[in-house]
């Protein structure tokens, strides 16, 4: 070794050959990074994982045979950065939708059918607590909806409700249902992730929620209003409570996944429950933008009793179909739930 | 009896040359199997670290209601106001667009970011980390809504706990708090840095820094007779000494060459040439050394016997 010049050591071929594909895999990450990745040619589309895959390759071989640092820092690096970006969250073509929308998101609300009729269950009872105890003593309507009453309490006329749930009215319905939307996002939200401090939270939000619902339909059915109150609730709200029991099942599946992970170590239960919960909330998520939108236009265009109830009625039942039976698989054996 | 230990002690360097190969990176590691197969190994978060990201992402998010009422006072949109009903299409138009701002800046800010291209929101960029899967495959939306859902409990339920504590609530608010409290220290408390959202999205945030690639030290090592080293005096180092070798020479500080050179000549124990002509500088010695030394080094990589540092036996 000592009589020849340590020149050419196998690390500098390796790095000479390959060189060119890390600075052409830097510039095009470079680029992409930079949201340009519809600027990319075809050749340059095409030849993005190519580059991905054979730098990704360089490191494995530069870990093995190189012990500079500076290239394998770099390498690091760049194969890092490219990972990130080859493997990000980003939008992906339509494929992915229709597995998300058409198998995903189904399977996974039916892996949590339990949970589902816990959070009902919960929303139900919270309703018909809410109606007794207004009955029983009228002072809890405001302690219960106070807040977000908007002109609809106790001392409200029948013509005064009744206004609140015409078709031309003067309020700013447009606005209103849009703050609701916000709100009730986030109710669903708060639902889904307080599951995680043991569910008894979930089960509060759920409770009190539908307290508020029973809470005003007392009030609507003392004025003799309870169906036409049903009537204009139903064409959104099927969609929306749907939405905010399907938050509440969500998080009650992490609660249970938390305190029973069965046979897998606790942080793995986790990660696979959070999976399936925040599958299930996306599509929550779409329901309350959805109910948000028939809340803007429907409320206003559609006035008749018994349309509205149609509506409604046919929104719970696509929900219904969508969630019960889409994605099952043709052989009748898997149902989505989990082994 | 006495070859019993030998393959246990091959085994175990070899995996150490599997921490070798992720190594390179100071601090907790956060190492990825991506779908090619290949282990990469990311410089996980510190809590300080993620801490600042999200006050720059929270400074941004109050920032948005802000600069709306700025632009509100700035254009001439009052005096267009005051002349309308408040069910003027126009007028709730603008309302509409002013809840759904803050309810994006509340609700949808972390998760409209991080599904983008590039995986990290604002603050997170000015920091260089980002988000990733912890089972090295895609980053999914879900997992994102997740993690971020999450946040509820994590961020803003504490917050608000907080605010009712001091506004007198009691000592049930004062236990919600510090239940609350703990789950967002989380972080502080686990070896991969994760907090809650984390665990259930199955994500961990990691440093992404960019390196520059520089030129091949090797390269431009100096040739002469002088410079030529007996097998012995190459064998004296290393792995980690070729390293700290590498950096010194990158950095080219005039005292530490000095220092570092001496420091090898003397353990080396080099006969540099009488004349003071011929006295190569510290760092062209510096240089030849560590092409030397690479070489050997090297050499025995490709036979699969490493050497980690100078302590290492040699054979």
């Amino acid at each position: 070794m000592s009589d020849t010049p340590p020149l050419q050591l196998k690390s500098q071929k390796f790095r000479d050959t390959r060189e060119k594909e890390w600075r052409a895999l830097a510039r095009q990450i470079d680029r992409a990074e930079k949201g340009q990745i519809g600027s990319f040619t075809t050749e340059e589309l095409l030849e993005l994982p190519v580059l991905y895959r054979a730098t990704v390759s360089s490191l494995s071989m530069a870990q093995s045979i190189s012990l500079d640092r500076n290239l394998i820092t770099y390498l690091q690096a760049l194969c890092g950065r490219a990972y990130v970006y080859m493997y990000g969250a980003h939008a992906r073509p339509l494929q992915v939708l229709k597995d998300f929308f058409l198998r995903r998101l189904p399977q996974s609300f039916r892996a949590l059918g339990i949970e589902m009729w816990l959070s009902f269950a919960c929303f139900f009872l919270g309703a018909v607590g809410g109606w007794l105890m207004c009955a029983f003593d009228p002072s809890w309507y405001n302690a219960l909806v106070g807040h977000s009453a908007q002109g609809r309490d106790t001392s409200a006329t029948a013509e005064d409700l009744r206004k609140t749930l015409g078709g031309a009215e003067k309020e700013q319905l447009g606005t209103f249902s849009v703050y609701l939307m916000s709100n009730n996002t986030r109710v669903t939200l708060m639902a889904f992730a307080v599951g995680v401090i043991g569910g008894v939270p979930t089960a509060f939000v759920l409770l009190y929620n539908g307290m508020m619902l029973g809470a005003m339909m007392w009030l609507f059915a003392s004025k003799g209003l309870g169906f036409d109150f049903a009537a204009w609730l139903s064409i959104h709200g099927t969609t929306e409570m749907l939405a905010i029991i399907i938050g509440g099942g969500a998080g009650f599946h992490l609660a249970r996944r938390l305190m029973f992970p069965g046979h897998l170590t606790r942080k793995a239960a986790l990660s696979t429950a959070g999976r399936t919960a925040g599958t299930v909330m996306l599509g929550a998520m779409l329901m309350l933008i959805i109910a948000g939108v028939i809340e803007g236009v429907g409320r206003q265009t559609i006035t008749d009793m018994g349309l509205r109830f149609a509506f409604g009625g046919v929104m719970l039942v696509w929900w219904l179909t969508y969630y019960g039976l889409f994605g099952r698989d043709r052989k009748g054996a898997g149902d989505g739930q989990n082994p | 009896m006495a070859k019993t230990p030998k393959p246990r002690k091959l085994k175990q360097d070899l995996m150490k040359g599997g921490t070798i190969a992720v190594g390179g990176i100071e601090g907790p590691t956060t190492v990825v199997t991506t779908p090619e197969g290949v282990r990469l190994g990311f410089r996980t978060a510190s809590f300080g670290t993620r801490l600042g990201a999200l006050l720059i992402d929270l400074m941004i998010m109050i920032a948005i209601p802000i600069v709306l009422v700025l632009v509100y006072f700035l254009l001439p949109l009052e005096h267009v106001n005051l002349d309308m009903a408040p069910d003027h299409p126009f007028r709730q138009l603008v309302n509409i667009l002013i809840i759904l701002t803050l309810f994006f800046a509340r609700s949808g800010y972390f998760m409209f970011f991080e599904m983008g291209p590039r995986a990290a929101t604002p603050g997170k960029r000015v920091m260089k980390i980002r988000v990733i899967s912890h089972d090295g495959g895609h980053l999914t939306p879900a997992a994102v809504i997740t993690r971020n859902a999450l946040r509820e409990v994590e961020l803003f339920l504490p917050l608000t706990l907080s605010f009712q504590a001091m506004a007198g609530g009691g000592w049930l608010g004062l236990v919600a708090f510090l239940w609350a409290l703990g789950l967002a220290l989380l972080p502080l408390f686990n070896k991969a840095k994760a907090r809650l959202g984390d665990f259930l999205g199955g994500t961990r945030v990691v440093h992404v820094p960019r390196e520059a690639l520089s030129f091949d030290l090797v390269e431009q090592a100096a040739v002469s007779s002088w410079l030529q080293f007996t097998p012995e005096q190459v064998a004296a180092y290393g792995e980690k000494e070729l390293t700290v070798l590498e950096e010194v020479l990158r950095e080219r500080r005039a005292s530490t060459l000095q220092a570092v050179a001496s420091r090898i000549k003397a353990r080396i124990d080099w006969k540099g040439p009488k004349a003071e002509a011929d006295m190569p500088s510290d760092e062209s010695f510096l240089r030849a050394y560590y092409a030397a030394l690479r070489a050997h080094l090297e050499g025995r990589m490709l036979m699969g016997r490493r050497r980690k540092d100078k302590f290492d036996p040699a054979t």
